[in-house]
């Protein structure tokens, strides 16, 4: 009976989701957000990423900003420098960035306990000095400007109200296939990994396989995600691409919820909204903000804010089905 | 006469300077209950950890159905038909009855990331028969009209059941119960009794490492005692009862 | 490189790695004892090394009292945070203690960013700023300084865990934590002195490096990694092996930079770390996978 509540409730909040996500970037409707929503948007992709690798394999990467930078540096390279089809570039960053984190996943997944935590930061802070190092190729600290929109056929993704579907498509898509492979046979291998390894190795799954795998599969999210920023903005430098990035992006993961795909969307939202507010109000606290939100979200919901939520929606939607029942 | 599934040479096992199995000789044959039992600490759980492949071996051999398991990591061991239970059950705590059985499954099946992520229609199709594949399971074990609680929410000697239906939907050939009866009462020692009766009318072969003897006494058809890490006796369950050696090593007294 | 710049850049390297010695021991003591990887490690190097600006030179306190200052406030923090955070979230499965420290590390950061604002700070030397001349390099005397305190701490810590009460009960909580509540050790409370302890010796590296290096608010962060390599090489269990550990990376980064191979300028000396720690880990994975299991 309750599986049937719940799904009710679901579906209705998807669709007025749905609903509400199609209008956003009419300029009647929200217009004059479509800008911030594109940006909830990529963040939502490098986050479901995120909250698959920290909820399913109980591993943190705090440098996850990494792969977003190298998707957007490739992307912007192949696209701009050497005249490379976008689509495809986008295509062979996502490729690359997911090697990369393969060739580095498995050596450290065969690990227990906090190395891939470490060598993420580290990975995270060796990126940033690379992109602004290696100028002949990334333009250095300043960046390289004139990368090209996306384009299929004719129709240019020229406009930020294009630009918003296209990102939001994806993003959906994303969070669409993350369901999928969560309620699948891999889902559930991913489910046992994390509720149990011992007897998850005992009846035939291979742990650090499936680690590296969500590991990958969370690269490839955020290299995307990097591809799609830079024909947005036209423009790449290393500066989104820091330490502090990674920790907003664990913020996001956080306050989504640790398992929850969806709850990305309300992660990512919440904490780029706050993130503008913060900086507007408090200037340069929002740094030790963004630490107290981690340690009172972990002390308190550490299953993830969203979580929370949902559940204590849950408990008082069953009250209140049982009060209508017994009357 | 059955052929031997399981069979230890020699088997060995140290741990920093503590040796935990002594040139440990054991054997198990085929669509037999056997057990191995002794008093704590005489190296049980280490053999099953040894069996399962979750320990590398110090020394000495293991060799299941004839093929020498040498550098096969643990994963790889219930895809050849070698499952274990634990003491401590380890359920998956964060899905439902039906679902860890499923779960069990998982050597058995095949799609994978790709035809998961865009619902392809032998996706679709594998999940039926997995589904259907578990609930038999959970039949056999009594434990159809839970299949979509919590695993959690289950008594404990339920969850025994749980994890025995786990681990059969592997299909093993050779099922490792590491001290099923532990925790359980009188009437669930005796369901639990006729289930692994049941299991091995099935024709999978039983091992089982238990403390009740009663149990043990009723069930197993080979006996192998261990003591310190040694093997002390074997024979079957009567043979084993008046053994001198066995009886000193529960009581603590030097064999005479 | 010619002997004179070798002599150089290994005194450089031994002078850099004794702080990473010192981040290294507070990451291995607090591991040991409570099994939990303190994310803020590096932060403790930082606070100490701004406190000891704020007191000696803003206060004008006199050196030694806001030296030890310096460390007693930065050893309550390491408490307080460990009291606050995680003894409050009880039970805390391994990542959440990793998110819980790293939001402590952020917090801690940013709260120093803006009492201190982002500039690089630099307390007095202690004993002046004219060099010594060594085989042939030049020592300046902050330099001997540093890597006498972590001489002198790593001996002094030694003898504490080995012979005095609370230092053998730490040592109990390492080997076996529940052995140790068995004979009355109090988990909590030793959990509580390794937090202090750990922060007091960032808090030391802090201090006698920032004359020297200057600090920052932000400079936690790359301590932390490399302190983090340093126990590791020590397998978060043996301080000795993190202090050589912490040693040894200083040196091959101060090398590295020295031998002036190829693109190893001093901007990627920082990589250096990263890839010592992926060595490690690929060296160790096996041997550490199958000790995880069988403990």
């Amino acid at each position: 009976m309750l599986a049937k509540v719940k799904s009710k409730w679901a579906y209705f909040a998807v669709a007025a989701l749905l609903i509400f996500l199609i209008l956003i970037p009419f300029d009647w409707f929200l217009g004059q957000y479509k800008g911030l929503a594109i940006f909830i948007g990529l963040s939502t992709m490098v986050t479901v990423g995120l909250c698959l690798l920290i909820g399913y394999t109980g591993q943190v990467s705090l440098g996850q900003a990494a792969f977003y930078g190298l998707g957007a540096y490739f992307s912007a390279v192949l696209s701009k420098t050497h005249d490379v089809n976008p689509w495809l570039a986008m295509l062979i960053a996502a490729v690359a960035t997911g090697g990369f984190a393969y060739i580095i996943g498995y050596p450290i997944f065969r690990l227990r306990g906090n190395y891939l935590a470490m060598a993420t930061l580290g990975l995270g802070l060796i990126m940033w000095v690379l992109f602004r190092q290696l100028s002949q190729f990334t333009g250095g600290p300043d960046g390289m400007a004139g990368i090209p929109y996306l384009s299929i056929g004719s129709f240019v993704f020229d406009t930020s109200f294009k630009r918003y579907f296209l990102v939001w498509f994806f993003c959906l898509a994303i969070l669409l296939i993350s369901q999928n492979i969560v309620r699948s046979r891999t889902g559930r291998a991913l489910r046992a990994v994390h509720g149990s390894e011992s007897a998850a190795e005992s009846i035939g799954i291979n742990v650090d396989q499936f680690k590296v795998k969500v590991f990958v599969l969370s690269a490839v999210y955020a290299s995307l995600a990097g591809s799609l920023f830079v024909h947005h903005l036209r423009f790449v430098s290393p500066q989104p691409f820091d330490f502090l990035a990674s920790v907003k992006l664990v913020v996001m993961a956080v306050i989504g919820g640790l398992a929850s795909i969806w709850g990305a969307i309300f992660g990512a939202g919440t904490t780029r909204i706050l993130s503008d507010e913060l900086l507007l109000r408090f200037g340069e606290w929002d740094i030790a903000i963004y630490g107290l939100i981690l340690m009172l979200v972990m002390i308190f919901t550490p299953e993830g804010l969203f979580v929370k939520l949902k559940d204590v929606f849950t408990q008082w939607q069953l009250r209140h089905s049982q009060r209508e029942t017994e009357t | 006469m059955s052929e031997v599934i399981l069979e230890t040479r020699s088997l060995s096992k140290v741990f920093g300077g503590q040796v935990a199995l002594d040139k440990v000789e054991l054997s198990a044959k085929a669509g037999k209950i056997s057990a191995i039992i002794g008093p704590n600490g005489a190296g049980k759980t280490t053999l099953f950890n040894l069996i399962t492949g979750v320990y590398p071996v110090s020394e000495g051999e293991i060799y299941f159905r004839g093929t020498l398991l040498k550098n096969i990591p643990a994963y790889k061991r219930a895809e050849l038909g070698i499952v274990r239970t634990f003491q401590h059950v380890h359920l998956f705590g964060n899905m439902n009855v039906l679902e860890n059985v499923m779960t069990g499954q998982h050597p058995r099946s095949r799609y994978g990331f790709l035809e998961a992520a865009l619902r392809l229609p032998k996706a679709h199709r594998e999940e039926e028969a997995i589904s259907l594949r578990a609930m038999k399971y959970l039949n056999l074990v009594g434990l159809g009209m839970h299949a979509e609680q919590d695993a959690l929410s289950l008594p404990l000697g339920q969850q025994k059941l749980l994890a025995i239906a786990r681990a059969l939907a592997t299909e093993p050939q050779l099922l490792l119960l590491d001290e099923p009866g532990a925790g359980l009462n009188t009437l669930e020692k005796q369901e639990l009794s006729d289930l692994i009766r049941r299991i091995r009318d099935t024709g999978v072969t039983v091992l089982l490492v238990e403390h009740d003897m009663p149990l043990v006494m009723g069930l197993a058809e080979w006996v192998t005692v261990l003591d310190s890490g040694q093997k002390i006796a074997e024979g079957t369950a009567s043979q084993i009862q008046r053994d001198q050696r066995v009886i000193s090593a529960y009581l603590g007294e030097e064999v005479e | 490189m010619s002997a004179d710049q070798f002599v150089q850049y290994f005194i450089s390297g031994l002078t850099q790695g004794s702080i990473y010695a010192l981040v290294g021991l507070g990451f291995t003591i607090i591991y040991a004892v409570t099994r939990i990887i303190n994310f803020a490690q590096g932060e403790f190097v930082m606070l100490g090394g701004m406190l000891s600006f704020t007191l000696a030179s803003s206060a004008g306190l006199p050196l030694a009292p806001a030296l030890l200052l310096s460390v007693l406030i930065s050893a309550a923090i390491g408490a307080i945070m460990y009291l606050l955070a995680i003894r409050t979230a009880r039970r805390a499965s391994v990542v959440s203690l990793i998110i819980l420290t790293i939001g402590a590390a952020i917090f801690i950061r940013g709260i120093a960013g803006e009492l201190w604002g982002v500039d690089f700070v630099r307390p007095p030397f202690f004993t002046g700023s004219s060099s010594i001349s060594f085989l042939g390099a030049y020592i300046h005397p902050q330099a001997l300084w540093i890597i006498g305190t972590t001489i002198v701490v790593t001996v002094l810590l030694h003898l504490f865990l080995s012979y005095t009460m609370v230092g053998k009960a730490l040592k109990a909580c390492a080997i076996s934590p529940r052995a140790a509540s068995l004979v009355g050790i109090d988990a909590r409370a030793m959990a509580l002195i390794a937090f202090a302890i750990a922060a007091a010796l960032g808090a030391i590296g802090g201090v006698v490096m920032a004359p020297l290096t200057l600090t920052a608010y932000n400079v936690g962060v790359m301590l932390g990694l490399k302190g983090f390599v340093a126990a590791s090489i020590g397998g978060f269990k043996s301080p000795i092996l993190a202090v050589v550990g912490g040693i040894l990376l200083g040196i091959v980064e101060s090398m590295a930079v020295g031998v002036d191979w190829g693109p190893f300028t001093s901007a990627y000396k920082d990589a250096i770390a990263l890839v010592v720690l992926l060595l490690i880990l690929l060296l160790r994975s096996g041997r550490l996978a199958a000790e995880e299991r069988e403990s």
